[in-house]
């Protein structure tokens, strides 16, 4: 199975933010797509679960080789989409035990088990070092960031989609919740499994380690290369890449 | 022959009643509140000896199986049904009151009610027949609730209807009134008056439930709730139904110590027309409140929800917020939701806070990304914005019938919220 993003130009109101976007991730591999804020990284995560608020002017989106440009967000998370946001909605009145099963439901043709629910749950609260009282409480509010963070990635856990976009998850964790997050991603890193991982930072690539890095200015993709471009980018900064950028294009 | 206090009000009443012209209800915005399209003249008191089986099957299905310390049930002008199993209390028909115990009643009656504040609650002084009387005396503890229903099941009728609670010193109770009718074609009245009084260190669990159904049934009425010294009174209106509802809502935190949790909600749909004015009102230092009122709109609806703190001078240290907040699920559907504050005194905390608005683009965007499809994010998302409400009645049967009620009101609007919804997504 593969992720498919071919040509994508994406605008929000009336500016354009992606301008054309090639990438490719197949079961299995990792990848991290790394830039400066504004470069359009959460723009591609946000159109890659289909956010009204992007529109999609030329490319595509193929999942498997189905076309997902103009699917419903449901389609594409039951297609086996998903994304950790990076600022995630609050759900009042809905605790965080019965969200999780909704989703789970959403994705199957019969209701899970209660029993069953309830032992998966039990492990992945156990991998991501979160407390049983947590699921009770309604989802994300009055949660602290790293709540949030950890409520994506047991989302992440109990939905075991295809393909996961990881947006901006490690950014305002402290090093501690982020080796937790990190433990809890690396857990779900699998032959079946495609993991796109936005960050601003390398700090969790250190954790996470990825098998290709795309770097991203002013939405292009602009270098591409394996784990060690992103220590070039620890050392050298994105200016680096934007100096090379211009220089490669006079 | 019934007791001068009752029969004085009556007739003084009655003058201000022929006096008074029927009003209409303006407030500076779009909103007017009009009773042109009520043919008062073609309704009538209707008697009746006992309850049909229409209206035996409406009472079960709302009150269900729960035992009650006693239940009375008032249809049309009669009351009907009154079966007490716990001897510790008085409920009975507020006009067999009148007779029985006319020094307890006539020391509460009307107390907070003015027979010259109005046609409707002139009129209500003036023709209240049947009636609902509760007492609990001084420390006595009931645990199963006190239940009395309000039924109208024809057009043509006017209920004028009245319900004088008064609950010891530290007495503990839980109140339900009920309002329901069977959906009629035609037109019938409902002109309520509610007074309960929560002696020094009381505690009362109150919940009105109004549920009219698709008739058109008017509903004018006002409620009045007086706290006394240490006495806690926590109100719950639940608004599920009715033509036009205007109706005044006041909790009286009278002496200190006193405090209220007043949480309220509504859901109007199709051509329902909805006016509310609730006051919060501190007439002693040292009292608390706090309350939250929540509404939807579904279909042409109409809803108003107006929420004032008052603060009279004198009541310092008092310590009160209150809060609004309104959801708008139809483009054709119309509300606003105001709270105001009126602070006559020094050093007090006072609050107040509102919103109005549409169901939030971003919470169903994030839910479809799980994979629920959009009608259902939209279901759970209005559900859980009542949540806040339905969980602080503590009661679960009128929990789940109050969330059965709101899960049918989304189903029948299904069509045009997702319309409603999905106009949106794209003018996003």
């Amino acid at each position: 199975m593969t992720l498919e993003i071919q040509n994508l130009h994406v605008r929000i109101e009336e500016r354009e933010i992606l301008h054309g976007v090639d990438l490719t991730v197949k079961k299995g591999e990792t990848h991290a797509l790394m830039g400066p804020n504004g470069s359009g990284k959460s723009t591609l995560a946000n159109t890659l679960m289909g956010n009204p608020n992007y529109e999609v002017t030329e490319g595509r989106i193929l999942l498997d080789g189905e076309d997902l440009t103009e699917a419903d967000p449901d389609e594409r998370a039951r297609a086996g989409l998903f994304m950790a946001f990076q600022y995630p909605a609050t759900i009042p009145g809905v605790s965080v035990a019965n969200f999780l099963r909704m989703a789970v439901n959403a994705r199957r043709e019969e209701p899970i088990k209660v029993k069953e629910f309830g032992e998966i749950l039990g492990k992945n609260m156990e991998l991501l070092k979160i407390d049983r009282a947590f699921t009770s409480r309604y989802l994300n509010e009055g949660f602290s960031g790293g709540e949030k963070k950890r409520a994506e990635i047991l989302q992440l856990a109990m939905l075991a989609p295809e393909f996961a976009v990881l947006d901006e998850t490690d950014s305002g964790l402290d090093i501690d919740a982020l080796r937790i997050v990190s433990d809890g991603v690396n857990a779900l890193r699998e032959q079946e499994r495609g993991f796109l991982i936005i960050t601003h930072y390398t700090r969790i690539l250190g954790y996470v380690r990825p098998e290709f890095v795309h770097i991203m200015i002013d939405g292009r993709i602009v270098r591409e290369g394996g784990p060690e471009l992103a220590d070039e980018l620890e050392d050298k900064g994105y200016e680096w890449v934007r100096e090379e950028v211009a220089a490669s294009a006079s | 022959m019934p007791p001068s206090f009752v029969e004085d009000r009556r007739k003084a009443a009655l003058k201000v009643y022929e006096e008074a012209e029927v009003p209409t209800w303006r407030r500076s915005g779009f909103w007017t509140t009009t009773l042109r399209n009520l043919d008062l003249d073609a309704l009538e008191p209707r008697r009746y000896d006992d309850l049909d089986d229409v209206d035996s099957r409406i009472v079960q299905e709302h009150l269900g199986d729960e035992e009650h310390a006693a239940l009375i049930v008032q249809r049309g002008a009669s009351v009907v049904h009154t079966d007490v199993s716990d001897d510790r209390v008085i409920v009975m028909p507020l006009e067999q009151a009148v007779e029985e115990h006319p020094d307890l009643v006539e020391e509460w009656f009307a107390k907070r009610l003015p027979h010259d504040e109005g046609k409707f609650p002139a009129g209500n002084a003036a023709f209240w027949t049947g009636g609902v009387f509760v007492h609990v005396p001084d420390n006595v503890r009931i645990e199963k609730p006190i239940q009395a229903v309000w039924l109208i099941d024809e057009p043509g009728t006017v209920q004028w209807a009245h319900t004088l609670v008064v609950v010891g010193e530290h007495a503990e109770v839980k109140i339900r009134e009920y309002f329901l009718a069977p959906g009629f074609e035609g037109q019938a009245l409902h002109a309520g008056a509610f007074e309960l009084y929560a002696r020094p260190g009381a505690q009362v669990d109150l919940a009105h439930y109004q549920d009219w159904g698709t008739g058109e049934v008017h509903d004018l009425s006002v409620r009045r709730v007086e706290i006394a010294r240490d006495a806690r009174v926590k109100w719950v209106p639940i608004h599920l139904g009715g033509r036009l509802t205007k109706q005044t809502l006041d909790i009286i935190t009278a002496e200190p110590g006193s405090d209220m949790r007043h949480t309220g909600m509504y859901f109007t749909e199709r051509d329902e027309h909805l006016d509310l004015f609730t006051t919060d009102r501190h007439e002693a230092g040292h009292t608390t409140g706090d309350t939250v009122w929540k509404g939807a709109l579904t279909g042409d609806s109409r809803a108003s929800y107006e929420g004032l703190i008052h603060i009279v001078p004198g009541a310092s240290e008092t310590d009160t917020y209150l809060q609004t907040h309104q959801m708008l699920l139809s483009p054709k559907a119309k509300g606003d939701a105001i709270p105001s504050l009126i602070v006559e005194t020094d050093n007090v905390k006072a609050s107040h806070g509102g919103t109005v608005g549409e169901l939030d683009q971003d919470q169903i965007f994030y839910m479809m990304t799980r994979g629920v499809p959009r009608a259902e994010a939209v279901r759970v998302l209005v559900e859980g914005y009542f949540e806040e409400v339905v969980q602080r009645l503590e009661d679960p049967g009128l929990e789940d019938l109050v969330r059965r009620r709101i899960a049918d009101k989304l189903k029948g609007a299904e069509d045009q919220v997702r319309e409603f919804i999905g106009e949106r997504a794209e003018a996003a």
